[in-house]
């Protein structure tokens, strides 16, 4: 019996250390992959130029800007929406449409983000084009708004539970004093539950940041620095997979591998942001 | 005398023309009959506007053979001449020539099964349907930005592009606006095929593709007063024109070679004439 | 006075947001639906070849959905196999056997692999792949297997983040009753606490096999192609539905494959729905088998 204990042990630590190295394995390929760029004291520059590959320039900051502007504006769209949807949900609406609402969230989460992208093609894009009257539709504004669909379900579900975990005597207590569920959202729930509101928008931002499909598809992909919402831009994310055919020895792959540890190390700072956040009291039931 | 002659001549051209038959119908008959037997995998990669007759023949071989497995994936010129280069794929199509450089590198062996053209399109709603070529220089490096200046409406002119990697890209660069400047606004797009939607659903857009890839769904653009079609690319008048190339490291054997002989076999090239190009036979 | 605009005010604007969602929902799915659902039928799936031949694979299908469906499935069942046992030991590990200091570093990586891109994933598997090729098995392509062992990356967060948090939501009193008998560490894992904590898992499970389904940057770059018919071998190229999605999007030749592009979204969105669904039903029943069956 000791035997199989010990060895079940040995077992799961190992699965444990593995899935813990390929984390840090991904990183390290990204790192020497990109070693080169290290060598020639580039990489920061690539950080700040603009990409002109005919001139042999390999900047990503259009790019940076790119994956920021449509991320945060996603970000500004989703946010109001996904609280006001939340407090919805858990408060403000008749307890059926509730249920309704919550359900029907939870049935978003399954929505592939390569349909989004291919609805908003052909439904999306050339609403925006005759709305505004200026480009082609492929830019900012109609990849942040797609993208602000995408990260919705998670975060009301996040805000909905959030909300869940204040204590019942709270809310009792302001039953108790003839408050209504309007004044329990906005005096009691949400300066509670305010940690738990920060942490969904973080990790709201960082998938935000890190999908693909929708700015592919969607954003237009040009390689100049955005002026206006109405302009095509590419992420970080569209980078890699638009770049990812050409040559795998030169310059223009490896910054690649710049993007892949830009977006690594924005991952890593949500984590810490979300953990730091989380390590104060509210996590405990 | 001259009546023997005559007619040993004419016997003769009659046993000449037979035989030509019997072996041309044995060549056509064995377009696919050289698949028999064959087992493996073919890996295809590289230009986007041979995929069409790529899938067609792979459709064929397959059906006719199911032992074989052709796998076809797009990319862009420069994706199919690397990837055959390192070995990724066996066969990578290109729709430009590789350079001398790549030849040189990757040991390619080159085989021109086709002839193309780069024609500019612009949406069938379109008015603009003449250029000269030094509008299109000035509009693609953005220089004229509105549509209005050259006899269209009052909207900004949306340009679609294509990646580095793509030989059509590249032959519009260097022939249709001799080697200018493409503007950093433009939209980039990853295949012909990309180009063709993009296009036809946007009513201000311009953009370049394949002339065999041209459909009612796009209207081509008159360069210096001649239209992309195939006909005008056969005859030489539209030049900016570029082969279809399927290329392989060394000398291609086996499988391989047999699908490379496929597509100049009659049966190939009218495939190929089908899916709108030029065979080169 | 102004508390009581303030709250009308708040009480209107979760009421438009609630029909903003409701509204985008229903339009995105219901346009899918309009313009793709009278091109499900069996030709969009098996193009001209029988049905019959095509599903005991005697005949390939061209224009058709099947080699993706095909591709699909293989890659889903290949990553989750890798995926689901280390992931569920790890997650036993972390809630079991690990505390500490080292706990807050595995935990911090996991949340870590959690957040990596997709495409960040795709980016690695492809280079792995590459450098594999040009340094040890030449034959070694993006193919079936790096795409399943990338999308196992994916999701291996999900799996130990789930079947740790189910195992550490289960009460004191269930935990020390078995060690109170005499059970060692060992059996009460697999006696007592794994059995209460299935529903957990289990829908941690799906919804990995969910994420894998639907999943597209990863495979984008890591084998999955236009057209190669249905995969013969884990080294083989494959298609996949949602890069078909997206191929079609940008590449349609005619209205027959637009429409198609949408038949396969349909497609997709019902096979991720019902995943999902699924997980969320187990979530709820096995609780109860669990408990209450004999």
């Amino acid at each position: 019996m000791k035997g199989i204990d010990r060895f079940a042990e040995k077992f799961f630590w190992v699965a444990a250390v593995l899935s813990l190295s390929v984390t840090v394995l991904i990183f390290g390929f990204m790192v020497i992959l990109g070693l080169p760029l290290f060598k020639g004291g580039q990489f920061f520059e690539i950080l700040s130029k603009p990409w002109l590959p005919d001139r042999g320039i390999f900047g990503i900051y259009p790019m940076i800007v790119g994956t920021l502007s449509i991320a945060l504006l996603g970000l500004g769209f989703a946010f109001p929406l996904c609280l006001g949807c939340s407090v919805f949900i858990s408060v403000l609406g008749p307890k059926r449409l509730g249920r309704i609402l919550k359900k029907t969230v939870q049935s978003m989460t399954g929505i592939p983000t390569v349909v989004y992208g291919f609805v908003g093609i052909f439904l999306l894009v050339p609403v925006i084009r005759e709305v505004f009257e200026s480009g082609s539709g492929m830019c900012i504004l109609s990849a942040s708004l797609l993208l602000a669909i995408l990260i919705s379900p998670t975060m009301i579900l996040f805000f909905s539970d959030s909300f869940d975990q204040v204590p019942k005597p709270f809310l009792d207590a302001v039953d108790a004093l003839g408050g209504n569920n309007a004044q329990k959202i906005l005096y009691v729930i949400l300066p509670y539950s305010w940690r738990g509101v920060l942490t969904g928008l973080i990790l709201a931002l960082g998938r935000a940041m890190g999908d693909t499909m929708i700015a592919l598809m969607v954003a237009g992909n040009a390689v100049a620095l955005p002026d206006s919402v109405l302009d095509s831009a590419r992420t970080l994310t569209a980078h890699i997979a638009l770049i990812i055919a050409s040559d795998f020895e030169s310059l223009e792959f490896k910054t690649l591998f710049a993007c892949g540890i830009i977006l690594y190390l924005f991952t890593t700072v949500i984590a810490l942001l979300v953990r730091s956040i989380d390590s104060k009291s509210w996590r405990r039931k | 005398m001259k009546v023997k002659l005559f007619r040993i001549g004419f016997l003769q051209v009659c046993l000449m023309l037979a035989l030509s038959f019997t072996l041309v119908s044995t060549i056509q008959a064995g377009s696919l009959e050289g698949f028999m037997g064959e087992k493996g995998t073919i890996k295809i990669s590289g230009g986007t506007a041979h995929i069409p007759v790529m899938k067609e023949a792979a459709k064929r071989i397959m059906t006719f053979n199911s032992d074989i497995q052709i796998s076809i994936a797009g990319g862009g010129s420069g994706v199919g001449i690397k990837q055959v280069g390192e070995g990724l794929v066996d066969i990578g199509n290109s729709g430009r020539k590789p350079t001398d450089k790549e030849i040189n590198t990757y040991q390619l062996n080159i085989f021109k099964w086709a002839i193309d053209g780069v024609g500019v399109v612009v949406n069938p709603e379109n008015k603009v349907t003449l250029l000269t070529k030094a509008q299109l220089v000035d509009i693609f490096s953005g220089k004229i930005s509105n549509w209005k200046r050259i006899g269209g409406v009052d909207k900004s002119i949306n340009i679609y592009t294509r990646d580095k990697a793509s030989g059509t890209r590249d032959v519009f660069w260097k022939k249709a606006i001799d080697k200018g400047q493409i503007t950093d606004k433009a939209n980039f797009v990853v295949s012909n095929g990309a180009m063709k939607s993009a296009i036809s659903t946007d009513p201000y857009g311009i953009g370049y593709v394949s002339v065999g890839h041209i459909d009612e769904s796009v209207a081509p653009v008159a360069l210096d007063g001649v239209v992309p079609t195939l006909e005008n690319v056969k005859k030489g008048t539209y030049k900016i024109a570029r082969g279809l190339y399927s290329n392989t490291k060394g000398k291609p054997s086996g499988l391989v070679k047999k699908f490379i002989e496929y597509l100049f076999s009659p049966e190939g090239q009218q495939l190929a004439a089908d899916k709108g190009f030029i065979p080169v036979k | 006075m102004m508390d009581r605009v303030l709250e009308k005010v708040v009480t209107g604007f979760s009421w438009i947001c609630a029909t903003v969602l409701l509204g985008t929902v229903f339009s995105i799915v219901g346009y899918l639906l309009v313009n793709g659902l009278g091109t499900i039928n069996v030709t969009i799936i098996f193009g001209e070849t029988d049905p019959v031949d095509a599903l005991l694979f005697r005949k390939q299908v061209f224009d058709g959905l099947f080699p993706a469906m095909v591709g699909t499935f293989a890659l889903v069942a290949l990553s989750v196999s890798f995926a689901v046992p280390i992931g569920i030991a790890a997650g036993i590990y972390m809630a079991e056997y690990c505390r500490g200091g080292l706990k807050r570093i595995f935990s911090l990586v996991f949340d870590v692999l959690a957040g990596i891109p997709s495409i960040v994933v795709g980016l690695f598997g492809f280079s792995v792949a590459i450098f594999l090729h040009n340094y040890f098995y030449s034959r070694i392509y993006p193919c079936l297997l790096i795409s399943a062992l990338s999308l196992a990356f994916l999701v291996l967060p999900y799996l130990i983040r789930t079947t740790q948090v189910s195992l550490e939501n289960l009460p004191e009193n269930i935990r020390q009753t078995a060690p109170a008998l005499g059970a060692t560490k060992l059996q009460n894992i697999f006696y007592v606490l794994i059995p209460r904590s299935l529903s957990g898992i289990a829908s941690g499970v799906i919804l990995s096999i969910g994420r894998c389904a639907e999943d597209t940057a990863v495979i984008m770059l890591t084998g999955a192609v236009t057209m190669v018919g249905v995969p013969k071998s884990v080294f083989s190229n494959y298609e996949a539905l949602p890069f078909y999605i997206y191929y079609i999007s940008s590449q349609y030749s005619d209205k027959q494959e637009l429409l198609s592009g949408y038949g396969a979204a349909i497609i997709l969105l019902v096979i991720c729905g019902l995943l999902f669904m699924m997980a969320f039903f187990i979530k709820n029943r096995l609780t109860y088998h669990a408990l209450y069956r004999q």
